[in-house]
């Protein structure tokens, strides 16, 4: 027991010997390095996932590579490139503090309970929860699942509110979304709950569309936006630019035909109050 | 049932990507295990000096290191690197060199106790007889002990080299794409687990069995 | 920016709460994994050394095969790939009551008694074969030689040995956490995901591993001395 103790007490100081060195900015950082690191989604269709020719692509990534990162090379004068993290919901914030990535860009929702302790960018898409299940299920919403087996992931808003609302059914919580929809698929589960567009990124690129649908009225208001280090505003101003002169020139709207316009995979029209709302968070220059 | 298409389609991306490391993600088991190895190895043998030094301040140390490290699951170790060194030293650190140290650190702590008792294993008399013939003791270290325990170790050399070679698969946790991540990344999107599970699984087989037979016949070579 | 350390979010909230939780289930997977893995270990190690031809093979295979692949692919094997395999009935049962857990449980169990099967194999071996021809000389079966003469010794001789499998097993327990048991590591990333107090979940878990861990190490020391033959040594197998 002594050898324990003393390795505990030596365990200690060496954590306190490690002292944190100066903080800088995230700008700063990029500068230096050239490169700006996302932590994103590999497996979260359309926003962020790994294509059938096994390469990483997504709405999301498209908004960093045509918007973020003009704007930041436009910033600091040189070319920056673009590196990919995988990050998912339990280990995105920690990825954040502990600078392994220096924005999160894929499907996390902003609340106020996250504000406190990251920042967000301006909202770049809107969504609510629904829920994904078999074909022949009769789980018709939010009012059928009492007593049901409902998957959802680990430390996203919808498990926090099914948690609250309906705590009679049996929530099960999953480190992503491919191990929530394998649940599903074999059935360990009766319903998976997310974001309704994610629920149709998935079901269009699901072995097989048509055993799935997507049931129920919004539940939540989920608002995406990116995440990044608390009290960095000059890069949170170059992020929000980079976003603004997306939404201003047109090329969101491109962008967005591109993954849910009538001819993609995933066809989820822009309605115009949410067209309207993109718009008016675009500040006058 | 069985549906071997999954595999052949995925094939360059599973071998090529997951277990070579050549592609599009940071990744690759074998990347990842050779270093790995090497210089958990090297560092063992420091580790495994140490232990059994005279002095106590080195000694000491080493023990405590070993006995922490041998205490520890190694998903705890990768979680320490991956996200409080970073924090406490304020540098990023890539998944490659998350990986890389927490392996080394982690497993330098096993092949330490392999290499101690391989120098244990050179009987006293031996050591006794090198120093009779004026050698120092670096020297006999050097000349006398550690050919002898080497020969000895190879077998629990070996057996941990596989563990360590195996427990690469642990990376994946943190985003590095090696074989069983690629196979994960495949799997979220044909949701085919048995056919790509069990082929990898395979894989590793064959690797670590080639590794064993390799050893098998280096332990039968004359001295 | 610097980190500030708030060690009490390890006792208020729900956090101390997640740890024990953490704890128990880490205890219960690991014991029944042990109990799979001891009764798998013993049967495929005594089938490695009997005159038989095919039961020797049949324990090869299973020994080469499941110890040689990394355990967090049998994680996902037995979690994603085999439940579809299983019978309606079967299945429903699982899914009611906790999936992750029995499969985990059946991974640690499978690979572990793998690898468990080379300790008692070993520990056998070790034993002058006099002893075998003895009981058979004395008119008990093969079987029979095993059951009272053979295995018994040797589970005494292994004790050093699959102390620290078992330690192994007891570590290994924690990559259940890729496959959603809600676990001692499981629960000390909820603790940080939720406070964003990282060093002091970590501190936390790391210190129950390590508690664990070196209590029983001292524990088995004793019960080591307890069981040991004197004249008959197989440390290091």
């Amino acid at each position: 027991m002594k050898r324990l103790l003393t390795l505990v007490l030596a365990f200690a100081l060496g954590l306190a010997a490690a002292a944190p060195a100066h903080a800088e900015g995230t700008l700063d950082k990029i500068n230096q390095s050239g490169v700006l690191v996302i932590g994103t989604r590999t497996a979260s269709p359309p926003f962020a996932y790994v294509n059938k020719s096994n390469e990483w692509v997504g709405f999301t990534i498209d908004l960093v590579e045509q918007g973020v990162l003009p704007s930041l090379s436009k910033k600091l004068g040189k070319p920056i490139k673009l590196e990919k993290k995988e990050s998912t919901p339990p280990t995105r914030i920690p990825l954040l503090t502990s600078n392994a990535v220096d924005l999160i860009a894929g499907t996390m929702t902003d609340t106020r309970a996250r504000r406190d302790s990251v920042d967000f960018s301006i909202t770049f898409f809107v969504t609510g929860a629904q829920f994904l299940v078999k074909r022949t299920s009769p789980i018709k919403g939010i009012e059928s699942i009492a007593n049901r087996r409902v998957a959802a992931q680990q430390g996203s808003t919808n498990a926090k509110i099914i948690r609250e609302r309906v705590p009679t059914a049996k929530l099960q919580e999953f480190p992503d979304q491919p191990a929530a929809f394998q649940a599903l698929t074999q059935g360990q589960v009766d319903a998976y709950t997310n974001d309704g567009i994610q629920l149709y990124g998935l079901r269009a690129k699901a072995p097989k569309p048509d055993d799935w649908k997507v049931v129920g009225d919004f539940f939540s208001y989920e608002p995406y936006g990116m995440a990044m280090r608390k009290n960095d505003s000059e890069f949170r101003a170059a992020v929000n630019n980079g976003l603004m002169e997306l939404i201003e020139s047109g090329k969101y709207l491109e962008l967005y035909d591109k993954w849910f316009g009538p001819k993609s995979e995933t066809p989820y029209p822009l309605t115009p109050e949410n067209r309207r709302f993109l718009i008016m968070q675009v500040v006058p220059k | 049932m069985l549906d071997l298409s999954v595999l052949v389609n995925n094939f360059t991306f599973l071998i090529v990507q997951g277990l070579l490391g050549l592609g599009g993600f940071t990744g690759g088991t074998l990347r990842l295990a050779v270093p790995a190895i090497v210089l958990g190895f090297v560092f063992g043998i420091f580790v495994g000096l140490a232990r059994l030094a005279r002095a106590r301040a080195i000694s000491l140390p080493a023990t405590l290191y070993v006995e922490f490290f041998r205490g520890v699951p190694l998903v705890m170790v990768i979680f320490w690197i991956w996200f409080i060194v970073p924090q406490l030293l304020r540098v990023p650190i890539p998944e490659y060199g998350v990986a890389l140290t927490a392996f080394v650190i982690f497993e330098a702590a096993y092949f330490g106790e392999i290499v101690r008792a391989g120098i244990q294993s050179v009987p006293r008399g031996q050591v006794e007889a090198a120093t009779a013939l004026g050698l120092t003791r670096a020297q006999t270290m050097r000349f006398v002990v550690l050919p002898q325990a080497i020969r000895n170790m190879v077998p629990s050399l070996v057996t941990q080299m596989i563990v360590l070679f195996k427990d690469t698969s642990l990376a994946s946790i943190i985003g590095y794409v090696d074989l069983t991540k690629a196979a994960q990344i495949v799997n979220n999107r044909e949701i085919r687990p048995f056919e790509l599970y069990l082929f990898i699984a395979v894989v590793y087989w064959v690797c670590t069995y080639s590794m064993s037979q390799v050893a098998r016949r280096f332990e039968r070579r004359p001295a | 920016m610097s980190y500030k350390f708030d060690w009490s979010v390890l006792w208020s909230g729900e956090s101390g709460g997640w740890l024990l939780q953490g704890l128990a289930t880490t205890l219960e997977l690991s014991v029944l994994a042990w109990v799979l893995a001891a009764a798998l270990g013993i049967v495929s190690g005594a089938m490695r050394t009997v005159p038989w031809r095919l039961l020797r093979g049949l324990a090869t295979f299973y020994v080469e095969f499941f110890r040689n692949v990394p355990l967090l692919v049998w994680m996902f094997f037995w979690y994603f790939g085999v439940p579809p395999l299983l019978p309606e009935a079967v299945r429903e049962w699982l899914f009611d009551h906790g999936l992750p857990f029995w499969a985990g449980m059946f991974a640690l169990g499978v690979y572990h008694g793998a690898r468990m099967s080379e300790v008692i194999r070993s520990g056998i071996q070790s034993i002058p074969r006099t002893q075998f021809e003895a009981s058979l000389a004395m008119g008990l079966t093969t079987f029979q030689a095993y059951r009272v003469v053979i295995i018994p010794i040797a589970l005494r001789l292994i004790v050093p040995p699959a102390t620290s499998e078992s330690l192994n097993l007891l570590k290994n327990s924690s990559v259940a956490l890729t496959i959603s048991v809600a676990e001692l590591t499981f629960q000390t990333r909820q603790i940080e995901t939720y406070t964003a107090k990282a060093i002091e979940a970590f501190t936390a878990g790391t210190l129950i591993y390590l508690v664990l861990c070196v209590g029983i190490a001292i524990v088995m020391t004793r019960v080591e001395r307890r069981f040991a033959i004197p004249g008959l040594i197989a440390r290091g197998g």
